[in-house]
């Protein structure tokens, strides 16, 4: 919005009115342009506010997404945590060898998926393993673990029982999906060996791997703990009722 | 409202821990299989959602599951079937002998838990 003085009437004033004149023109021209942009600016400003808003509703959403994906993971990972508590908790409640073999069989089965699985020991003399527990064995094709003996024929199976290293597959020929050392004090005793995964669990995930060191570490250790309980107890027994003869001879 | 009270029927003692780790805010009753389950069932009236493994001594999932169904008093507790057994064929079994879900083993924590409180704020 300006404002103009009509031109007819300026060049009909003497010289100093219309300097004057002039200089309230160019006044009322400044005086326009700056309305113009003060208009510009009031435009602006709720504009402005609206966008700042939205950006800062974007931020909100934005954060909220990282907090779900994040609670998600926590989630994810106290399940992950509880499991091996739990599978921990249950190898070592017990002092029964046949029931932590059960147990050893249960997070095979329940928590990695093993539909088949051989639980292998070296027996006294280290010329074979005995097979402590197998499950779905007699589908088993490549004949390995028949008669409740393995001795030796899978590369990786064979390799893992000398150096007790984990081998998770796929492995180089051998179908073995796991092979899972167990160990006493540093000595292989024996080996887990997942042949086969149910056919819903196409295979291992990652997190399975804590699983499978928690057994590496556990499995062994708490059922030679529980043999040689039951063993020593036997002794005890034995020994208890050879004492009770004499006292009555 | 009361926690929703639930039976877990499996024969693993692992299973049984996992459960009272992970549904910790339902007071739960064990059973190890049918049999002791149908016996829990008689003895608390009432439970809210039953847990059910398929593979287990003296009585199996199915045979419980339709031992429930064919009771009046037991047919309209929704029953999960958490088991290992995951083809299409057994699936199809359980959900046409009234099972109201299906949980294959091994089973991520928050995938059983979604089921469960699905299912009990059904029935309350």
């Amino acid at each position: 919005m300006t404002a103009r003085a009509p031109k007819q009437q300026v060049d009909e004033q003497p010289p100093r009115r219309a300097d004057a004149l002039a200089e309230l023109q160019a006044t009322l021209a400044r005086a326009g342009e700056l309305l113009h942009s003060l208009e510009q600016s009031s435009r602006k400003v709720p504009s402005g506010s609206v966008n700042d808003l939205e950006d800062r509703l974007n931020d909100v959403v934005q954060d909220r997404d990282e907090l779900s994906r994040r609670l998600a993971e926590y989630e994810q990972q106290t399940g992950r945590l509880m499991n091996l508590y739990v599978a921990t908790y249950q190898l070592h409640a017990t002092l029964d060898p046949e029931e932590v073999q059960s147990t050893i069989a249960e997070i095979a089965t329940n928590l990695l998926g093993a539909e088949r699985f051989a639980l292998l020991f070296w027996k006294g003399d280290g010329s074979e393993c005995e097979i402590a527990l197998g499950h779905g064995l007699k589908d088993d094709p490549t004949g390995f673990y028949r008669g409740g003996h393995y001795a030796g024929g899978d590369p990786a199976v064979d390799a893992t029982l000398t150096d007790g290293v984990l081998r998770i597959g796929p492995l180089e020929e051998s179908d073995a999906v796991a092979v899972v050392p167990l160990t006493v004090q540093g000595a292989v005793v024996g080996a887990l060996v997942v042949l086969k995964l149910y056919e819903h669990k196409a295979m291992l995930r990652p997190d399975d791997r804590e699983l499978l060191d928690l057994l590496a570490a556990h499995a062994a250790s708490a059922l030679f703990a529980a043999r040689v309980y039951h063993q020593t107890d036997r002794k005890l027994r034995t020994l208890e009722s050879l004492i009770q003869l004499v006292k009555r001879g | 409202m009361p926690p929703r009270k639930i039976l877990v029927v499996d024969d693993s003692k692992l299973l049984h821990r996992m459960f009272e780790m992970m549904l910790r805010q339902y007071p739960l009753v064990h059973a190890y299989d049918g049999k002791e389950a149908l016996e829990r069932l008689a003895e608390s009236k009432d439970v809210d959602l039953v847990l059910l493994d398929m593979n287990m001594p003296r009585m199996n999932g199915l045979e419980l599951l339709e031992a429930m169904k064919a009771d009046e008093r037991m047919k309209r507790i929704p029953v999960v079937l958490v088991t290992t057994e995951g083809s299409d064929e057994q699936t199809q079994r359980g959900l046409e002998a009234g099972a109201a879900a299906y949980v294959k083993k091994p089973f991520r924590n928050e995938e059983l838990i979604a089921v469960v409180q699905r299912l009990t704020s059904n029935a309350a």
